[in-house]
């Protein structure tokens, strides 16, 4: 049995430790909505349910497929990809949304251009990437999920089918991704505050 | 135990009737089997945990509504107060002689610092499916389980633990490719056994025990089955033979309240069914049924007077044992009754000589027993 004082002081420190932790991921999120660069991505959808965070709906972009003739530094003979991250330059175009114009294996050369911005996804091993013009290879940026109220996942769900929608997301100096607001054409449904 | 002390209360009132002890004593042993059962078994602090994990649901459902009504800031607040008031509430509790209520405080604490994890993920709209964050969930726990000795907690880790393996399986589940099964989960039932010894919780080390095998025979579906089936009840088979032939240094190391062959039957005959259902159509099937009823034949033999629990394992094992045997029928009707009767032949004989060498066991020893 641990005597009365130290159990207390245990027990203030486990929490305030936890409490650290989770105010760390909540400073490092906001840090990237803050001073990220923003860009428009084009998005469609499906609407399924996590049992920890409630409601949610999938968000495939157009960054979401990147096709592997965009990748300029695949090794010779490399068929078939490694578990690891891919840097995809993004370019912003004529209509406002920001698409794929490069991609590197691991990472990106040289910094991006002033309109430019690189984004930092991670693609699982055994992806194609042979030279079949037509292979994509998918990575995971982590902004595929965007959460909702309980009960109306469904109706925006109905509602992208019909016309675009498309996210505002945050892109920080390291690649990292953080969705900003989403976007039903040109008008905002919801803005995500930085708390 | 309830059982218990119904019986040895019956036990007394016959020893103070034949007049081995005379009423005062027979008042006294009776009144001492009445106190150790109230330590023992407490309604109140089952109640307490159950309420705690009502409270833990109760956060958990409520952050994922998303509900607009309560700013996201003010929930994140509400979850870390519940975490500090939790764990030092618990704490003041727990010094304070009311143990029960302190640990269920603390399980809720911990259920809060679950359910910050995932508004973060949904506050950032964080991708990953449920399975990642339990992972960190499962830490958080573990790391309090240390910090405050705790057995609830220990025993809450592992359940989480147990709930992130459920849902990496279902999550990566798909008829056309291999099940990706987290490999992390052995090396994270060792951590948390380890941890079980610090915090004396002998029901977390149980549970771990039972998760790794469901975790093996998971496996086993995967590879190859017969291997890692095999492999199943032969480390089951050892581990039960160790258990009986050194009951008391194997339960001073493991300290499992003597249920290590318990455990191990549950693995030989989740190994073996495995077996077998793998040979259904394939040779080696009435090998494997033979083996199987051989072992749950010599469990019984060996530690079934000692465990209740285990003798009705080995009853229920050896019922669904000749279910199967009748139902998959080795090559023909006429193969399986020969089979059957060959099994019925070998258990008789058997029985005449265990109940022969029990017969002279207690002649030999009941003088001795009496002077003891």
């Amino acid at each position: 049995m641990m005597t009365g004082k130290r159990l207390i002081v245990s027990a203030l420190l486990l929490a305030l430790v936890q409490i650290g932790f989770l105010s760390w991921i909540i400073a490092g999120r906001a840090a990237i909505l803050r001073n990220g660069t923003e860009v428009l991505l084009k998005v469609v959808t499906v609407a399924p349910r996590d049992l920890l965070r409630g409601d949610f709906i999938y968000l495939s972009s157009d960054i979401s497929r990147i096709p592997v003739k965009l990748i300029a530094n695949i090794p010779a003979g490399q068929n078939a990809s490694h578990d690891g991250p891919i840097a995809v330059r993004l370019k912003k175009d004529a209509d406002g949304y920001w698409r794929a114009v490069a991609a590197w294996l691991d990472k990106a050369p040289a910094a991006a251009g002033a309109d430019e911005v690189d984004i930092v996804g991670y693609i699982a091993a055994g992806r194609n990437l042979s030279s079949d013009p037509d292979a994509t290879v998918s990575p995971d940026y982590g902004i595929e999920r965007f959460y909702l109220p309980e009960g109306e996942g469904m109706a925006i769900q109905n509602d992208m089918r019909v016309r675009p929608f498309g996210i505002r997301a945050a892109i920080a100096k390291d690649g990292t991704a953080q969705i900003k607001a989403l976007m039903d054409g040109d008008k905002t449904l919801f803005t995500e505050p930085l708390y | 135990m309830a059982g218990y002390s119904t019986r040895v209360r019956k036990d007394i009132a016959r020893w103070a009737e034949a007049g081995f002890i005379d009423a005062a004593t027979a008042g006294l042993l009776a009144r001492d089997v009445e106190e150790n059962e109230r330590r023992s078994l407490s309604f109140g602090s089952i109640l307490a945990m159950m309420a705690a994990l009502l409270f833990g649901a109760a956060i958990l459902i409520f952050v994922a509504a998303n509900w607009e009504a309560f700013p996201r800031i003010a929930r994140v607040a509400m979850l870390f107060a519940i975490i500090l008031g939790g764990y030092v509430g618990g704490a003041v509790l727990k010094t304070q002689r009311r143990a029960a209520v302190g640990e269920a405080l603390w399980i809720v604490a911990a259920a809060a610092f679950g359910g910050s994890i995932a508004l973060i993920g949904q506050m950032y709209h964080l991708s990953g499916d449920e399975a990642s964050a339990m992972v960190t969930w499962g830490a958080g726990t573990a790391l309090a389980a240390l910090a405050l000795r705790s057995s609830p907690l220990t025993v809450a880790a592992v359940g989480i633990a147990d709930a992130w393996l459920v849902l990496s399986l279902v999550g990566s589940f798909d008829i056309f490719r291999s099940l990706d099964i987290p490999q992390f989960f052995a090396a994270a039932s060792l951590l948390l056994f380890g941890l079980s010894f610090w915090t004396r919780s002998q029901p977390a080390r149980h549970l771990i025990i039972l998760s790794l095998i469901f975790y093996t025979a998971t496996l086993a579906v995967d590879h190859n089955t017969i291997a890692v089936a095999a492999a199943l009840a032969a480390v089951s088979a050892g581990a039960f033979a160790v258990a009986v032939l050194a009951p008391e240094p194997v339960d001073k190391i493991l300290q499992l309240g003597g249920r290590l062959p318990l455990h191990a039957l549950i693995g030989f005959l989740t190994g073996m069914a495995m077996i077998q259902f793998e040979r259904i159509d394939g040779g080696g099937f009435a090998v494997a049924a033979a083996v199987t009823l051989a072992g749950i034949a010599a469990s019984i033999v060996l530690a079934g007077r000692d465990s209740r629990g285990l003798r009705w394992l080995a009853y229920a094992g050896f019922g669904l044992e000749l279910c199967l045997i009748y139902a998959v029928t080795m090559e023909t009707m006429l193969g399986t009754a020969g089979f059957f009767l060959a099994a019925a032949v070998i258990l008789s004989v058997l029985a005449i000589a265990v109940i022969r060498i029990e017969k002279r066991m207690n002649k030999a020893p009941s003088g001795k027993g009496a002077a003891a």
